[in-house]
């Protein structure tokens, strides 16, 4: 085990090498020039765009400024924000907790409602149940959820008048300073009454929109691996024991099934996040996807690296924890 | 002996009737080929089809609603948008657009996927290792913001969304083709192959490749739709078609506005988008399930 945890760390280096190399690259091709980003003049004085230039590094050769680079990005230190003058790093971890709190509800309610209708699909197999699920994944996630979220804002917000259209929390009535950045649990820390609620209720569109494809590929998933294990020989023989249907189905069963969904779920985060950058920009949502949008409006070089560069570490790390995972529940895989 | 009765002979079905036999018990699969069929009939005979110019606009005509509610106007059926051009014709051309990306996309992705992933099959050793962690980084960053990337560099336009997405989604095939060359690298066709002299090229491209198109095909098929929901994705990020292009990601950016006071210009260009995802997603489980019964899901 100690083995293929090592291995598997080993292969990532090289993926962050390059990974910082690409976005380093990418970066000095995009039109625009910082400098007149960061004045913002045109026709500034040559001799106050070479201060510029030298105090941000961009006089140096390319190799030099790469290696400045990852020195710096190894201390920590993402670079400074065009457009904010913070630190990218601090602006990032300010903001993430946002996107995090969104994901993790958008996973959750996946999880919550895809399982269970992917096993009750299983077990009723070719009921009517089983066909509008399996029809309503296929919606599910050919959708586009940039238009999943107007719609819903157009039924729900604007129709219905059951939700907020925008924001994190109603921000008028409600202002407290951020301690977990998390806005359902700085609600609850804030002993305003009606706080908790306000966030909810903000939450609930965003949540149901970011989750809907990864629903759709759970229930899907879940069901596949279901109606393969209920065929298997130990499900026939814990039935001939005469165990009750439901021990069977939860005890047998499902933890059995539940392995490959554990990767499926693990493969969403790529797609979560990528599903964040539109939904906290339909929702106006203040994350890591629409401050990442907005960077790229402002040409804000460094900002963009940083957060292209910190989101996909994130992703190379939760890919690895996946394995890793899945290498602890399937014994099978460690030897691949 | 004139009178003898002839024998019978059954003839094996070809492959294409054994396919479609195969492919045609999916109710699903191919109600989703009969709508992409219509939906690709209207995008090369749109010209013909759409009543009016995408870009046309008609002064006074602005935000009409659809033709039967009330209020509408009976020559435009679906109404018009913001600046008075007619919806359905902006609607087929749309279909244009979205059905050029996913099969540019599609296309530019598979044969340089087949390339690299059978040049990473055959080469092994530090060409397969380099070029397998290329594609595992593109993998590790999320597609749109790798997209997003791409777009802010080139800057965006129909093509560049055209090359966004292609990088995107090239690591799927080149795996999934290098996948597929290993493992029929061991078997005994590819040996007879190499004991009759044939050269590294050939062996490549008429011996192996052949045996590793069924998933490919399916992969490819799916690709199209996942093509189409991100350049739209990028449309309505503004980082994609710019107008007056009638991409349907970009008309649903426009749309935004008029939540509140024209829902139709928001609901139908999504609506447009979803009915052509969906239906070639049916459309390629089917394929799946009829060229490779390994990989069906039940």
């Amino acid at each position: 085990m100690i083995k293929f945890i090592l291995r598997r760390l080993l292969l990532t280096i090289p993926t962050f090498v390059a990974l910082m190399f690409v976005t380093f690259i990418a970066i000095r091709l995009v039109p625009g020039d910082p400098v007149e980003v960061r004045t913002g003049e045109h026709g500034i004085s040559p001799e106050r765009l070479a201060y510029f230039r030298h105090e941000l590094g961009l006089d140096q050769p390319i190799w030099k400024q790469f290696l400045d680079y990852v020195w710096h990005l190894l201390h920590g230190d993402f670079g400074v924000s065009l457009s904010s003058n913070e630190k990218v790093l601090t602006e990032f971890l300010t903001l993430f907790p946002a996107t995090l709190e969104l994901s993790f509800a958008g996973i959750l309610f996946a999880v919550i409602l895809g399982i269970p209708a992917g096993v009750f699909a299983a077990v009723k197999r070719g009921s009517w149940f089983d066909h509008t699920l399996m029809g309503a994944a296929v919606a599910g996630f050919s959708m586009p959820i940039f238009w999943w979220g107007l719609l819903l804002i157009m039924l729900v917000s604007e129709g219905w008048h059951l939700t907020p259209v925008a924001g994190r929390i109603d921000m008028i009535k409600f202002y407290f300073e951020p301690t977990t950045g998390f806005m359902l649990i700085d609600s609850l820390l804030s002993d305003q009454k009606g706080a908790f609620l306000s966030a909810l209720h903000h939450l609930v569109l965003p949540m149901i929109v970011l989750g809907t494809v990864p629903l759709a590929v759970i229930a899907r998933m879940t069901r596949s691996s279901m109606l393969e294990v209920l065929s298997e020989d130990y499900v026939r023989t814990a039935r001939a024991k005469g165990l009750s249907e439901f021990r069977v189905i939860s005890l047998h069963a499902l933890r059995n099934a539940l392995i490959p969904v554990v990767t499926v779920v693990g493969l969403q985060v790529g797609g979560l996040l990528a599903g964040a950058v539109l939904t906290e920009t339909i929702f106006s949502w203040p994350g890591v996807g629409k401050w990442l949008i907005d960077s790229i409006g402002r040409r804000d070089y460094p900002a963009l690296q940083g957060g292209i560069l910190l989101i996909s570490s994130l992703v190379i790390i939760i890919n690895l924890l996946v394995d890793l995972l899945y290498g602890a529940i399937n014994p099978r895989i460690r030897h691949g | 002996m004139a009178n003898a009765p002839a024998p019978v002979t059954v003839q094996p079905a070809g492959p294409f009737a054994a396919f479609w036999s195969a492919f045609s018990q999916n109710r699903g699969a191919v109600g989703g080929l009969i709508i992409l069929l219509t939906i690709i009939v209207l995008a090369i005979f749109a010209d013909w089809i759409a009543p009016y110019s995408a870009i046309e606009q008609f002064r006074g005509m602005t935000k009409l609603p659809p033709a039967w509610t009330e209020g509408g106007d009976k020559h435009f059926w679906l109404g018009t948008d913001a600046l008075g051009r007619d919806m359905l014709s902006r609607l087929i051309y749309g279909a244009r657009i979205s059905l050029f990306i996913g099969l540019s996309v599609m296309s530019v992705s598979v044969v340089i996927g087949i390339a690299l992933g059978l040049v990473a099959a055959f080469m092994g050793g530090v060409i397969d290792s380099v070029l397998m962690r290329i594609m595992d980084l593109i993998m590790s960053i999320p597609s749109l913001v790798l997209a997003i990337l791409v777009v802010s560099i080139l800057g965006p336009s129909l093509t560049n969304t055209i090359v966004a997405v292609s990088v995107v989604y090239l690591p799927n095939y080149v795996r999934l083709v290098r996948g597929s060359a290993l493992a029929e690298f061991g078997k005994d066709y590819i040996i007879a192959a190499k004991v009759a002299g044939v050269g590294p090229i050939r062996l490549m491209f008429v011996t192996v490749l052949p045996n590793c198109l069924a998933p490919l095909i399916v992969q490819a098929a799916l690709g199209v739709s996942n093509a189409i929901l991100e350049a739209a994705a990028l449309g309505f990020l503004g980082l994609g078609a710019q107008p007056p292009t009638p991409e349907w990601g970009a008309m649903l950016a426009d749309a935004r506005e008029f939540i509140r006071s024209n829902p139709w210009i928001v609901t139908l260009p999504g609506l447009a988008i979803l009915v052509s995802v969906v239906s070639i997603n049916l459309f390629g489980d089917g394929l799946r399930d009829a060229l490779d019964p390994k990989l069906r899901r039940s």
